[in-house]
């Protein structure tokens, strides 16, 4: 079964469309990255499917459900998580706070608040540390952190990760991607956005390239690896 | 549960002390303690204004519909304890309802625009509901001319055992006990607000929709929510003045001053807390009143010089002026130096 299905999805922002037809589908377990320039919607997909964005055409299912106009408050009671680029967080609140903000509002995953909390805090003992600080205080990669945790609080069954490695170290990226690799071998499809290409897409067992809105290119990670445009494009070499 | 412990104990305490400011006052400033308890009174309905303001605040939204609230709370009690002869004491309760019901009626509606869209809309309504009032046949709302409404207290004179200010005492200590119990309620509200889990869901509503939204958050309902509390204790305050003031009328229960009033008195105290409007209410009311005394014309003028240069030079309110300061301190204190170390001489 696929986790989640978009069907010749279109969409954009008052008169100007961002997505054309973009049809494409992640099977249940998977790790699927979406690569792509600055501007070719990556952003903009992750917000058609987790609501915030109306669809103008096509139809998105998301874990076995039809998620076309849900509201996003639905969508995220269903199982899909998403990390927003560039983190926001609740910077005047602490660690702990952010974390269990992501289950407050959610009836069934604030029953299990306490022991996912503890879970998150396994994948990231940086958090656990820290647990008691503002969040405005720690740094970007553990922000980026922080912002996967609360995601996580929601109990998703596929998780949507939009640029997690902007404004990072690559060594602190790989901690991140490490962890996202962790989550994904839990059990939880995860759909990464990415525009560093190289690291994301080795994690890849299903990736697809995004350009000016419309999928262009799809495979295993490795095969777009292998690929000469996709190097020349994305990998400059 | 410990937190809702100390909270609990702090209110009731802040309750018991409230309950002998009167006495406390009568005893100390004799007949000087009436207007001094005017001058509370006069405190507690800015806080009460205030703070109520404050919580729609939470979410971002910039209401100017509190006049309304005020009015429709008045109102409502004025014209059920007229027509429908409810006793005085249910009516004060049925205006908060009356106005969170009106709140949960336009809201909806209104609740969809932002920022200074959602304030027209709401100075609108005021308007607009003022208008309603006045036409309404002068048999049900009383037209221009407003409703009589009966006082809540008629302390009755004994000669001989009291001085004639004591009347006037009596008078104001009962009603300032009722506003004191107002101002607790709302307080408990912002507390509830800001100790609950209402609370990030308020502040991400407020700071981004978005995030809020994939948080599980639904925005229209906090926002909603955070309106109807936010005109629930308005609505009661507008009851408590009718009988206080003793009638009530179009243009001066819909006035906006209050809507003013609601907003400025957050602004200058510090927004998003409990705080900061409550401090915003008691220092407004003191520099109004010193300035009322001194200057006999136009203490309004210097009144307004004086809020122009808060929000100049107090973008963050008082409560932010009090965090600079603090940090500023801190910083100028050295830090604390080791021992030296002195050698032994040998």
């Amino acid at each position: 079964m696929n986790a989640l299905e978009l069907d010749s999805l279109s969409t954009g922002y008052g008169k100007i469309q961002i997505l054309w037809d973009v049809s494409l589908a992640v099977p249940e377990g998977a790790f699927a990255t979406i690569i792509g320039a600055n501007g070719a919607g990556k952003t903009t997909l992750l917000r058609a499917i987790s609501g915030l964005l109306p669809t103008w055409s096509g139809s998105v299912r998301g874990l076995g459900s039809p998620l076309t106009r849900r509201s996003p408050a639905r969508i995220v009671r269903g199982g899909v998580g998403h990390v927003p680029e560039g983190r926001q967080l609740f910077p005047a609140m602490t660690v702990k706070e952010n974390l269990d903000s992501g289950a407050d509002y959610l009836p069934q995953a604030k029953q299990l608040a306490r022991e996912t909390r503890e879970h998150v805090y396994e994948l990231f003992p940086r958090l656990a540390e820290r647990s008691d600080q503002l969040a405005g205080t720690l740094s970007g990669g553990e922000q980026q952190m922080l912002a996967i945790g609360r995601a996580l609080m929601s109990k998703p069954r596929l998780l949507l990760v939009d640029e997690p490695s902007l404004g990072l170290s690559p060594a602190l990226t790989k901690t991140v991607f490490r962890a996202l690799a962790q989550i994904n071998r839990e059990g939880v499809t995860v759909v990464l956005v990415e525009q560093n290409v190289r690291q994301s897409l080795k994690l890849a067992n299903i990736a697809f390239v995004l350009e000016t809105g419309k999928v262009t290119a799809q495979g295993t990670g490795a095969e777009l690896l292998a690929n000469d445009s996709i190097r020349r494009a994305y990998l400059a070499i | 549960m410990r937190r809702i412990a100390t909270i609990a104990a702090g209110l009731l305490v802040a309750a018991v002390a409230l309950y002998f400011v009167p006495q406390l006052l009568h005893s100390l400033f004799a007949q000087s303690s009436v207007s001094y308890l005017s001058l509370l009174t006069n405190i507690i309905t800015l806080g009460v204004l205030a703070l109520s303001w404050d919580i729609l605040a939470r979410t971002g939204q910039l209401s100017l519909a509190h006049a309304a609230f005020y009015g429709a709370g008045g109102y409502a009690t004025a014209m059920l304890v007229r027509h429908a002869e409810v006793p005085l004491w249910m009516g004060i309760p049925l205006g908060g309802i009356v106005a969170g019901l009106l709140a949960l009626l336009i809201g909806p509606v209104t609740l969809r625009l932002h920022g200074i869209y959602f304030a027209i809309a709401t100075l609108s309504f005021t308007e607009v509901l003022r208008a309603v009032v006045q036409q309404l046949p002068s048999n049900i709302a009383g037209g221009a001319p407003g409703l009589n409404i009966p006082a809540l207290f008629r302390p009755t004179f004994v000669a001989g055992e009291m001085e004639r200010w004591e009347i006037a005492f009596q008078r104001n200590e009962s009603y300032f006990l009722v506003y004191a119990g107002l101002l607790l309620f709302t307080i408990l509200l912002s507390i509830f607000v800001q100790k609950t889990r209402l609370r990030f869901a308020f502040t991400s509503v407020r700071t981004n929709q978005e995030v809020a939204s994939v948080m599980g958050v639904r925005p229209a309902r906090t926002k909603l929510l955070a309106f109807i509390l936010s005109s629930v204790p308005v609505g009661l305050l507008g009851a408590v003045e009718a009988h206080r003031l003793g009638s009530v009328n179009p243009f001066e229960t819909f006035g906006v001053g209050t809507t003013v009033l609601a907003l400025v008195t957050p602004i200058f105290g510090g927004l998003y807390t409990t705080a900061g409007p409550l401090i915003g209410a008691t220092v407004l009311s003191g520099i109004e009143e010193v300035l009322r005394r001194n200057i006999s014309d136009g203490y309004l003028i210097v009144y307004g010089v004086v809020l122009v240069v808060a929000v100049l030079f107090m973008p963050r309110g008082l409560l932010g002026l009090i965090d600079r300061l603090r940090t500023r301190t801190r910083r100028a204190q050295p830090p604390a130096a080791p021992a030296p170390q002195v050698k032994e001489a040998p």
